[in-house]
């Protein structure tokens, strides 16, 4: 029992001396691996910039209409003017056929037609029901965003003017006519992204989904390039003295650590800074969410990684996921429409849980309680991932060493030989 | 002519074997393309979503704001899973996730009401999500101003106007919205439709720089050319044509699903589809052996390929339009397939518009199978001499 006692000391305590020479060792294989060094720091450096730059008008204004007045009374002018003056839509035809707004259309030099009837004017003077029809472009969600809310802003207020207008004439006071024609007062209040703008949308989980992405290959190409290197295809290295699976992961994982933990504050500090996204969130609150995802992705990353053989396997089988995992994040499609297989399959992947809980945190200001479902799966994930990352290591520890006692005991004849096949 | 095809069949033949030597192959040209078919198709089949959770803060408990309450739950969009008891405790749920809005029903709504003193109803929505943030506004919206013209409507009954004159002034200008070219207004007409391509395009571009890389990277190029009569044409046509069939074929399945199975309105003929789903793969197959005839090494050519790849998720436009992005990248997007395959489907499949206004498309997407001419004898060189091929230790 004494002597177990005294092996288990022994044994943290070389574990504790090789930890740092495992992380240093990390460091050199990532600077010194171009290719890498290009997707660890190039990639997180430059995308965020480049998406801010690419959806920097954040929102689809004076989006170009065509009118087909059929009208041409005061009123109808009135109404493309106020058009006009939203800030959705632009007229850039005016009173032309619907022929001719049709081909504009075909040509996309317009996104949208609105018709005023003939009846236009005469209606409202006759105290007739007139209706505006628009075409909008449904080939855009944006397209059609913007021509719905131009557009039924102007009917709604030029609706109510012309009720307030006519209750007057019936004899009621201005105020009594406004309560009549509108008893009931909305506020719409949108919250964390007011101006609906699609930077502030999308690039906050565009951030999170490269530090998880660009890791994760990171870790399979090194992975992958360290098996080619060694002569017998192993991922550890054949090495006379035995290393500790747990010390490899943890010696590993802090490279890669030390490596996001600054780049975040670069992404997630700097970048909303500058392009002035959501930034609600405080340090506590950030700390508290982005220390499980990095670790989670770390040991997911890891642990997938000793099924890479070479070095491109790990770009060629991760980089599509960059997709589907943005939709399982749930920002794009609501979660309450999930099925629950996609709500399971949603829950392996670090990225899913930390975007929603940094637009959460960054963009409404949910404290660290408000976002304790999604905090509690990161770390739950640290766990799982930490233990099979270990396990998946032991097992290639234990396999080289296997190796190497096998190799070991043949003739040096024998190993030449199979070391110029191997290679 | 014989001796060539006889050529083309040989290399063909090594790049089968090859492609069965390797699971990699399979996995990337085959199992997962069909497997985000799947996923994009299974996962937006509702089309629009529904039931989404939103809570009722009733300050007011009376008949009215009981009334709104459920007026508001029984839209298809919305599902009221709460009521809560202050906007405070409101504010909290939608912070934690729990609802993607809610609406304010004042103190004293229904004596405001009663008594015209004009109440103020709030509604506050999740706008951090797209999608989700404009429904929920047009959806309360619309709510709101229906029972507020109801209570118009009641007030002019009591106050004794007939009531085929109450409906011209209550709403003297109507509304008709046309949605053009997707009268379901169904998401994966927007978004399936785009996605699955700009998922395509990943896996053909990496497999074709993996397949001509491998041969440089594992000096077996030689060997390839000697098959192929030395000539790159050659070559370079036998080894890619069983992707252009595989990624072809795939192609066609995900249109299957589409046109079929998702029931995405199509204004085109078979052969149409067909047409420019082959210029599609071809395009990016050019594009790939652009890439790694430029940087022959294949680490190097393979993060090109997936740089621009991914890339061509915001520049072809479809969420975020072209139109409206600094103007540097309107030219950038044309440099992407996938925006003039795009352009190709909504006018051409979706709208059913006449050939001329997707001609156009269809030359861009030729204009990229010039593209490995620009590089074809520094691919070749780099076949030839093997001078890519990185130094590597062996320990």
């Amino acid at each position: 029992m004494e002597n177990n006692n005294r092996n288990l000391f022994v044994q943290i305590r070389e574990g504790l001396y090789s930890l740092p020479r495992i992380w240093m060792r990390e460091f050199q294989l990532i600077f010194s691996d171009w290719g890498v060094m290009i997707l660890i720091f190039a990639v997180p450096i430059i995308y965020p910039m480049l998406y801010s730059f690419i959806y920097y008008p954040e929102v689809v204004r004076d989006m170009p209409v065509a009118v087909v007045d059929l009208s041409h009374s005061a009123d109808s002018r009135l109404f493309i003017r106020n058009i006009d003056a939203t800030p959705d839509l632009k007229v850039t035809a005016n009173s032309v056929s619907m022929e001719e707004a049709i081909s504009m259309f075909r040509n996309r030099q317009v996104r949208g037609i609105i018709q005023i009837p003939e009846t236009f004017s005469s209606g409202i003077a006759l105290h007739r029901q007139t209706t505006i029809s628009t075409y909008a472009d449904m080939e855009f969600f944006l397209y059609y965003k913007a021509m719905l809310a131009g557009t039924s802003f102007v009917v709604l207020e030029t609706g109510n003017q012309i009720q307030i207008k006519n209750l007057m004439n019936d004899g009621l006071t201005e105020m009594q006519a406004e309560v009549t024609a509108r008893p009931v007062k909305f506020v719409d209040n949108a919250m964390a992204n007011q101006a609906g703008g699609f930077a502030s949308y999308g690039i906050p989980a565009a951030l999170i989904l490269i530090i998880q992405q660009t890791m994760i290959i990171a870790i399979g190409i090194l992975a992958g390039t360290t098996r080619e290197r060694h002569v017998f295809g192993t991922l550890v290295p054949l090495d006379r003295k035995r290393m500790g699976a747990f010390r490899l992961v943890v010696g590993k994982s802090g490279a890669y650590f030390t490596i996001y933990a600054l780049l975040s504050v670069y992404m997630l500090g700097m970048i909303p800074e500058w392009f002035g996204y959501g930034q609600s969130a405080g340090l506590v609150e950030l700390i508290a969410l982005i220390a499980p995802f990095i670790l989670s992705s770390i040991f997911l990353g890891l642990t997938l990684s000793v099924i890479f053989k070479n070095r491109e396997s790990a770009m060629m089988i991760y980089l599509f996921t960059s997709i589907p995992l943005l939709f399982l994040s749930g920002i794009i499609w609501p979660l309450s429409n999930f099925s629950t297989i996609w709500s399971i399959v949603r829950d392996i992947f670090p990225s899913s849980n930390a975007i929603f809980g940094y637009i959460k945190m960054n963009s409404l200001g949910a404290s660290i309680f408000e976002t304790r479902k999604e905090i509690l799966t990161l770390w739950i994930q640290t766990g799982t991932y930490f233990l099979t990352a270990c396990i998946t290591y032991g097992f290639q520890v234990n396999f080289s060493e296997h190796l190497r006692g096998k190799i070991a005991s043949l003739p040096i004849k024998a190993i030449r030989k199979r070391m110029t096949t191997e290679m | 002519m014989k001796s060539i095809i006889t050529n083309i069949l040989e290399v063909e033949k090594r790049e089968i074997d090859r492609m069965s030597s390797r699971g990699l192959y399979i996995i990337v040209v085959l199992i997962l393309p069909v497997l985000s078919i799947l996923f994009f198709s299974s996962l937006l089949k509702e089309g629009v979503p529904t039931k989404m959770p939103i809570a009722i803060v009733d300050l007011d408990n009376t008949v009215t704001s009981r009334k709104i309450a459920r007026a508001i739950d029984v839209t298809p969009l919305s599902k009221v899973t709460e009521f809560l008891q202050s906007e405070t405790e409101a504010m909290s749920e939608l912070r934690t996730g729990n609802i993607y809005g809610f609406v304010v029903l004042p103190e004293n709504l229904q004596t405001d009401i009663l008594e015209s003193h004009q109440p103020v109803i709030s509604y506050y929505y999740q706008n951090g999500f797209l999608i989700a943030g404009g429904l929920m506004q047009n959806d309360l919206t619309l709510i709101l101003n229906t029972l507020s013209t109801g209570i118009n409507i009641q007030k002019r009954e009591a106050m004794g106007q007939p009531e085929n004159y109450i409906m011209t002034q209550v709403q003297p200008v109507q509304l008709s919205t046309h949605q053009l070219f997707n009268p379901t207004a169904s998401y994966p007409a927007y978004i399936t439709t785009i996605i699955l391509p700009i998922m395509l395009q990943l896996f053909i571009l990496l497999i074709t720089v993996y397949c001509i890389g491998i041969e440089i990277k594992e000096r077996t190029s030689h060997e390839w050319l000697h098959l192929s009569d030395k000539s790159i044409i050659i070559a370079l046509t036998g080894k890619l044509l069983p992707y252009t069939v595989i990624f072809f074929s795939v192609m066609m399945f995900q249109n299957f699903m589409l046109y079929k199975v998702m029931q995405i309105p199509n204004h085109t003929s078979l052969s149409w589809i067909m047409l420019g789903s082959l210029m599609f793969v071809l395009a990016y197959q050019a594009i790939g052996v652009f890439c790694v005839g430029l940087l022959p090494m294949m680490r190097h050519s393979l993060n090109m390929a997936a740089f621009y790849g991914i890339l061509a998720l915001s520049l072809c436009g479809f969420s975020f339009p072209v139109e409206a992005m600094p103007p540097v990248f309107r030219y950038w997007a044309s440099g992407f397939p996938v925006r003039h395959y795009m352009h190709i489907f909504q006018s051409q499949i979706l709208a059913g518009f006449e050939l001329k206004y997707s001609i156009p498309s269809y030359i861009c997407l030729l204009i990229f199978l010039l593209l490995p001419v620009i590089i074809i004898q520094r691919l070749k060189s780099a076949l030839i001499y093997q001078t890519f091929i990185e130094n590597v230790h062996k320990t």
